[in-house]
């Protein structure tokens, strides 16, 4: 079941977390490792916990129980703006831009808070930033971006907090092939930039092109981990997706 | 070119301010000082508002100002100017501590425990009466400046501008950032690094501490505190009309909203007197209706969409 291509330490590690929701466990004694410098797959069907799984990582919530793990350290209940600080950063599976400020300023927010320094060099993080995803004209409002351009902006705004992992909670979804050839283009540069990346993502193609190893959801639980190629013929995940019968 | 203009502009209008006594009776002078007040109050109100916490506690911490300063000055025998940055720091130390446990909550629970804070306020002060003088309240032996409207008037002022340096201090700095962030999705601001408590506690605090100031400031230029002069809640409604209806999250809304509504308040006085606050309700109405985003919002928005 293990892959043997990343060899890497891990750089998050994840033991027997769960998130309760009133009776509802979201994740029920999920366990992975995310490794240094990979970019892992986190794949499921609707309702599996990989939305859940991120903001507890992230911080929004804490976990119910369970352990975890950032660069060997324990991060279990640390609040959002310090796990931010150490180095996590996630997008949002709905956009969330802070409407009454520009481009250029949201993206100064993750410059300021997430990395410290004054407004001067978070202004020249957040032009640099802005560059490097690939938007431009960064005095606009929030009202003059595209759906791309406001995916991107969210990126930008993680990336300018300087995450040494980043999380990718549904981008692709929406975009057209070309935006989707974009994106993928994107994420690879953030990559090689050596920010390790966890993505969740319903496009298939997607996750071939860009992961090196994925892990499967379903009821709150890692029901298999591996090279996409070997775990999308797993017969346990194809009925996770299809049901049992298929 | 643009900032030059800006600041001849406030140069000429402090000048205006500081000389009024000079050339108004002292009539004008009384006007302008109570506009002034509202002014500070309508902005320390808008300062905590831009981080989307709605707070009807200016009259709590108004009047715990008052008290504050009158009880310092009379029983410490300080000098009155600095019972009045006294008062401001127990206002101060009172919404950090207060803070702590109500900045746990978010919008109408806030607000709505903000409201019964100043309540409470007033209940407590009316039930000390060996300390506070109970439902009579305390008069101050004399005015502050033996009651001299020059000095008086330049003591509100310097409350006024302590007022609207504190509002631009954080409308130039990372405050800015981290208030509109809070305000505009508060999971988001977490996420990016925020420490979003800490910075509504703070803000809390400062704005409570400027409200107490004026408080002390008031209670002195009136020579008297009492439960229901000092708590009354038009120190908290007067201020929040003002902020919406100049604009909320900017100074200059504020400031407009206090001078445009603070004069329309005195005319209508004089000219209706049994009536004026039914005018003065409606006109606020209408503004509202005309200018949702108060006059500073409705017209940079119009401008930013030429």
């Amino acid at each position: 079941m293990a892959s043997s291509k990343v060899h890497a330490a891990p750089i998050l590690q994840i033991e027997n977390l769960k998130r309760l929701f009133g009776g509802l466990a979201a994740l029920n004694g999920a366990a992975l490792e995310i490794r240094e410098n990979e970019v892992l797959g986190i794949l499921g069907p609707n309702g599996a916990g990989k939305t859940t799984l991120i903001n507890v990582i992230a911080g929004i919530y804490p976990p119910t129980s369970g352990r975890i793990l950032f660069e060997g350290r324990a991060i279990t209940n640390l609040p959002a703006y310090k796990l931010c600080r150490l180095g996590i950063g996630r997008t949002f599976q709905l956009a969330k831009p802070l409407e009454d400020l520009s481009l250029a300023q949201n993206v100064m927010v993750g410059a300021l808070f997430g990395n410290g320094g004054t407004l001067k060099e978070a202004r020249r993080i957040a032009e640099e930033t802005c560059e490097f995803v690939g938007l431009g004209d960064v005095e606009r409002g929030i009202s003059k971006l595209t759906a791309l351009e406001i995916k991107k902006m969210q990126i930008a705004h993680a990336l300018a907090t300087q995450p040494r992992i980043l999380f990718l909670d549904e981008v692709m979804a929406g975009l057209n092939t070309d935006e989707t050839r974009e994106m993928i283009e994107l994420v690879r540069k953030i990559h090689d930039r050596g920010i390790t990346i966890g993505i969740v993502e319903h496009v298939m193609r997607v996750i071939r092109e860009l992961t090196n190893r994925v892990v499967v959801l379903d009821w709150g639980q890692v029901i298999a981990e591996g090279p996409y190629q070997e775990v999308s013929a797993d017969p346990l995940v194809i009925s996770a997706y299809l049901g049992e019968d298929a | 070119m643009k900032t030059r203009n800006r600041w001849i502009l406030y140069a000429f209008v402090t000048a205006l301010l500081v000389t009024l006594p000079y050339y108004t009776g002292t009539y004008l002078l009384s006007v302008a000082g109570t506009i002034l007040i509202y002014l500070a109050l309508a902005l320390s109100w808008d300062m905590l508002l831009r981080s989307g916490q709605l707070s009807f506690g200016i009259a709590g911490f108004f009047g715990i100002g008052g008290y504050a300063a009158v009880l310092i000055f009379t029983n410490a025998g300080l000098n009155p100017l600095i019972s009045i940055l006294a008062g401001g720091a127990v206002a101060g130390v009172f919404a950090l501590i207060i803070g702590t446990a109500v900045l746990q909550l978010r919008g109408m629970y806030f607000a709505i425990v903000t409201l019964a804070l100043a309540e409470i306020f007033r209940v407590i002060i009316r039930n000390l009466p060996d300390l506070t003088g109970g439902p009579e309240g305390l008069v101050l032996p004399a005015a502050i400046f033996s009651g001299d409207s020059t000095s008086t008037f330049w003591l509100i002022l310097a409350v006024a501008v302590t007022a609207l340096i504190a509002s631009e201090i954080f409308q130039k700095s990372r405050v800015f950032f981290a208030l509109t962030s809070i305000r505009n999705d508060e999971v988001l601001a977490r996420s990016s690094g925020i420490n979003v408590f800490k910075y509504l506690v703070i803000v809390f605090a400062v704005t409570s501490a400027i409200q107490g100031i004026a408080g002390g400031a008031y209670a002195h230029v009136h020579g008297f505190v009492s439960p229901e002069g000092s708590f009354s809640l038009d120190f908290a409604l007067l201020p929040m009309a003002m902020a919406l209806f100049g604009g909320m999250h900017t100074t200059w809304g504020p400031v407009l909203g206090a001078v445009l509504l603070g004069i329309a308040a005195e005319f209508l006085k004089l000219q209706i007197p049994y009536g004026h606050l039914l005018v003065y309700g409606v006109i606020i109405v209408i503004a509202i209706i005309l200018f949702p985003k108060g006059i500073v919002g409705t017209i940079s928005q119009k401008l930013q969409a030429r």
